[in-house]
Formats: structure tokens, sequence, C-alpha cells
């Protein structure tokens, strides 16, 4: 497989977070190389580093040590600093985010939160963010706010969100941990077809039941990671 | 979508919080705006009623000559006088057109309640006014005949032909004297005052040979100066106490005290937007702390630190913009209620002011509260876009 097939390549990536005057170590040097079209669940205990690995591959949190690379974009080596305004950019071009807790804005109607991070390339993409509600199947729901809407819709309207800038990588932090079981399927459902279109996506989990849904399952723990 | 429809629905979010805040600006950008028409509409007033005069020199006893004017303009009882002679003086001075005598006096009655005045003038006196005319009648036909203002007539009830009675009890012994003309409304001081042969109110009020102003005409506009030191000195050459001033004057010396005043006033109006600046800004770092959270999302979905200072400061520039228009909303909704205030507490207002609407002070209120907006805005914005994207996600502090 040639460099440019990988979308994430991680070398020796270390976080470490400064608690009370103490280096606490999130991420010890972790390995990892995600290539185009992957669906990758990085599976852990609650404090594992999974949410720590996941910020920094997705351009939120720089690396304390180690080599980053992302859409063939160096983001952390030796030497290499990259401005906030840079890592901006990676994320708006690349990168699309799905969180547990959904956020989305309560002023904003469904669609306009779908359409919200277009505002930051200035583009209009009203017609796009539409296509994708249909897409996630919400094609109803437009003009619902998110306090009109369940869990399960919030979600939906989250992942339609990390679409629509047409991300090189999905990174979803516990996309169905506020979700009931039968909400939770669908939404990986749902995920999987997007993987089966081309998309590629890193889940970051604690639950083993959502193994079965990914070709390839990364084992996290204490900030090290294991290939299962 | 665009920003200021993102930035409109996060400010009508809290709508109480928004309003209140809105009303701090509204406060301090109507009393701008009501200061700034004031020092307007003050000079206005006070220029037509002086222009109303048809004078370009006013001569009045020594002593202060501004309460003098305001006792010409408005009418009322006068603290001293000028001998009849004198007149002669004036109206023998080179490069004086036309002149006219006054001698002025008032009953007062029912405890101060109604206050009448009366004003003696010559024949001269309706060559001076612009727009003396009369709505019925005419001239004085007798020495005891009255000419009424137009107000006047219609608190005496009189019509041309009836007669009124001037009495104020011990003073005066009820006099009768028969109303020869009504005057048309003119909206000046002319309208409540009541006219009478100089000689007639001289004798009625005991006030024989005793004049309180005289009013002249220059013959060259531009050499009023000279002719005012011509009066001066022939004053002095005569030893006669007047008080010689052109009105363009008293018009800068009155425009000056009222400038003075406006610079306090001024100072108050700046406390006010201050404290509507700190209002504001207070208001919309709270929405940015409430909506740490949010902003992290935004940044993890891209948003650079002047997406997120756009964002913020058009919040508040659509606050204070919106409370600047208020604010000129409540100055032009409460302008009747100042201006009878403004009557009350001020010593001297001209007749025909009022609270207007200028552009100029509008877009200077508009203006004002753009800057307050800025300058409100930037602590804020900066805070919002500068905060990092993980301890934002967390619901970190900024």
């Amino acid at each position: 497989m040639n460099a440019s097939d990988y979308i994430v390549e991680a070398t020796g990536l270390e976080k470490r977070y400064r608690v009370h005057g103490r280096d606490i170590p999130a991420v010890r040097g972790i390995d990892l190389a995600v290539a185009a079209g992957e669906f990758v669940v990085l599976l852990g205990p609650s404090g594992a580093g999974k949410t720590t690995t996941l910020n920094m591959l997705g351009c939120l949190d720089k690396p304390a040590a180690g080599r980053l690379t992302v859409a063939d974009n160096l983001v952390s080596g030796d030497g290499v600093r990259v401005s906030e305004a840079r890592l901006d950019a990676l994320r708006r071009e690349h990168v699309g985010f799905v969180f547990s807790d959904f956020h989305l804005l309560p002023t904003l109607t469904a669609v306009e939160n779908v359409a919200l991070p277009l505002l930051w390339q200035d583009r209009r993409g009203d017609e796009w963010a539409c296509e994708l509600m249909t897409r996630v199947g919400l094609g109803h729901r437009l003009s619902h706010r998110p306090n009109e809407l369940s869990g399960g819709e919030m979600q939906r309207v989250a992942i339609a969100r990390a679409l629509v800038n047409r991300p090189s990588l999905l990174l979803a932090d516990e996309p169905t941990g506020n979700l009931d079981t039968r909400t939770r399927d669908e939404i990986l459902h749902l995920l999987q077809e997007l993987n089966g279109e081309g998309l590629t996506i890193l889940l970051a989990t604690h639950d083993r039941d959502l193994t079965d849904y990914a070709a390839r399952v990364l084992h996290i723990q204490d900030g090290l990671l294991k290939e299962v | 979508m665009d920003w200021l429809m993102i930035a409109a629905k996060n400010v009508v979010r809290r709508p109480v919080r928004s309003l209140l805040t809105l009303a701090g600006v509204a406060i301090a950008v109507a009393m701008l705006f009501s200061l700034l028409e004031f020092q307007r509409g003050y000079e206005k007033g006070l220029r037509g009623e002086l222009g109303q005069l048809g004078a370009h020199i006013m001569i009045v006893p020594r002593g202060c000559p501004y309460e003098a004017a305001t006792i010409v303009l408005h009418g009322g009882k006068w603290p001293s006088y000028m001998q009849q002679q004198w007149y002669d003086i004036v109206k023998s001075t080179p490069g004086v057109a036309e002149s006219t005598a006054i001698i002025m006096d008032a009953v007062i009655q029912d405890g101060g309640a109604k206050n009448t005045i009366y004003m003696g003038i010559d024949e001269d006196y309706p060559r001076l006014r612009p727009d003396w005319d009369y709505d019925s009648g005419g001239w004085f036909s007798s020495a005891r005949s009255v000419i009424l203002g137009a107000s006047a007539a219609k608190s005496e009830t009189a019509s041309v032909g009836d007669e009124i009675t001037i009495s104020d009890g011990t003073r005066i012994p009820p006099t009768k004297l028969r109303v020869a003309g009504i005057l048309k409304r003119t909206n000046t001081q002319d309208d409540g005052l009541i006219f009478l042969p100089q000689a007639t109110l001289q004798s009625i009020f005991n006030l024989q040979g005793k004049l309180v102003v005289v009013l002249v005409k220059v013959t060259d506009v531009t050499r009023t100066d000279e002719v005012v030191e011509r009066l001066r000195a022939a004053s002095r050459q005569a030893q006669a106490s007047m008080n010689v001033f052109p009105l363009s004057e008293l018009l800068g010396t009155l425009t000056a005290l009222l400038s003075s005043t406006k610079v306090f006033v001024l100072a108050i109006v700046v406390v006010a937007l201050l404290v509507g600046g700190v209002g504001v800004l207070t208001t919309i770092l709270m929405t940015v702390y409430e909506r740490t959270q949010e902003i992290g999302m935004m940044k993890a979905t891209g948003a650079g630190w002047l997406d997120i200072f756009r964002i913020v400061w058009l919040e508040t520039l659509l606050l204070t913009v919106a409370g600047g228009f208020a604010g000129v909303g409540l100055a032009l909704l409460s302008a009747r209620g100042v201006v009878a205030v403004l009557r009350h507490v001020l010593p001297y207002a001209p007749n025909g002011f009022a609270l207007g609407f200028s552009a100029q002070t509008f877009w200077l209120c508009i203006g004002a509260s753009v800057v307050l907006g800025l300058a409100a805005g930037s602590y804020p914005a900066m805070r919002a876009a500068s905060i990092s994207p993980i301890a934002a996600i967390r619901g970190g502090s900024l």
C-alpha cells in the first residue's frame, strides 16, 4: 500500500496532561495507520486514551511527541510546528466529528445545523445539506429544532453535519453512548452504509458490541494500542 | 443561512436578558439624541424668537441684559426703568432706521395662577413686528382702548367693541378699556399680551415718563456694531443708564451658556453610554460562557479564530444597533415630555423650542451605538475565539 493510500498515519504518538504539577500520560507512543475506506473501531475502557487519540487524529489537539499525517498533511513530527489556523483548515477540509452528546445548536433547525460548517468556508450549501438530511433518513425533519428531535434523530443530524464538508475521515467518539440499543443499531447501520460508500471511519467506544460492525478493531488500554 | 442570521438567533435566544441589555443602550442613546436635538431646537427657537422681534439692537435699563432680554421676549414685571427722554437720544443717533419704545407691567391674580401682561406701545411698534396683523378691528381707536393678542382675547372672552377691566385691587383701581383690535395668532409671546397706548399704560400703572425697552432697527445691518457703539457713546454722554447690545450678541451669549451646560450633560450621557457598554459586555460575555461547548463544536467543525470572533462581534453589534434605533424612537416618543420638563427647569426657553428629528443627529446616534458595539464586543469575541477547542467541547472555562 502506498503512503498516500492512508488517511491517517501516526508513529510514536504521545500525549500528556499536567495535573497538579505532575505529567500524566494519556497516550503513550501509539503507532497507527488507517487506510482510505476503512472502518476501524478503537475499543477501550473509560480513561484508556480513546478520546485523546481521536482528538489528536482529528487535529483538535496537538501531540506531545510523535509523527502524525492526516490526509497527506504533516500535523506533527520532529521540528514541525503547525499553527492553530492550519489545524482549523485541516479540520474544515478533511475531518468530520461525531460526538456522543451531539452538540447541535438549539437555535438552529436541523438542516441549518447540518449546513453550519459550510459557513466557515463562506459557502452556501442548503441543497447539499437537505440532500444529506435525506441521506440520513431525516428528509421530513429539515426545519425541526433539536429539542423537537429524538436522540437517534439528533445523532443522525450530527452525522449529516460531519459529512457536509465531504471529509476524508469521520471520527466518531462514543456516537451511540447516549442512545438506546435499537437506535444504536440504526446509527451503526448508517455508518456502515456510509463506509460502504467509501467514507473512512474511526469510531471510539467502550462497547464491545460495536466491534461487529467494523472490519478492524484496535484495543487501547492505558494509552497503549493493540490490534485485536 | 448566513452570519447575521446565526448572530440574530443567538440574540433572541435569551429574550429578556437581551431586551434588558438593549434597554440600557436605548436609554443612553435616547439621552444623547435628546441632548443633541435640544441644542439644535433651542438655538432654532431662540433665533426664531429674536427674529420675530424685528430689531437688530435692544436697549434696556442697566442690569443683567440677559434677564432683561428674557422679560422682553416673554413679558413680565420689570425690575428697573429707563427715562422716556432717553428715547430721543436713540432716535437721533445716526444709523438708526426705525425704533420703538416699550413699557410693560403685569397684573398677578388668583394668587399667581393668572398673570396678565400689559405692554404699552407706540405707533412704531407694528412696523418692527414682521407678523403684526389683525384678525378683527385695528389700531387703538382712543387713548382708552386696547389691542388683544389671540390667546389674551380668548382668555378675556372679548371681541372688538367689548370692554375689559384692568384691576389688581389695591395698586390699580378698576379701569375699563374698549377692545379696538384682536391680533391674528402668531405663536409668539404677542399672543398672550394686552397692548395699550404707551401713555395710557404709564398713567394706569403710575409709570409716567418710564420705559423698559427700546428696540432699534439699523439702516445697514453690516454696520450694527458701529450703531451700537454710537448709542453707547450717546448714552454715556447723556449719563443715561442704558444697556445697549446687539441681538446677535444675545443669541451668542445664550447659546454659549447653553453649550457650557451641554458639556456637563454630555459627560453624563458618556457615562450612561459607558454603563450601557459595560452591560452589553457583561451580557455577551455571559452568553459566551454559556455556549462554551457550542463554540467548541464550531471549532471542531473547522471554525477559525476569525469565524468565532465574527459571530460574537455581530451579536454585540446587533444588540447595540437595535438599542440605538430603540433609543432614537424613545427620544422621539418622549420629546414632548422632555420639552415640558425643560421648560419648567430652564430659566428661559424660546416659545418655538421643540425636540425635533435631524438626519445628522440620527446617524450620529446610530454611529455611537455601532462604536459601542464594536468596543463592548471585542473582549468577549476575543475570549470566545481564543478558547482551545478541546477545553470548549469539555465545557471548560474560557
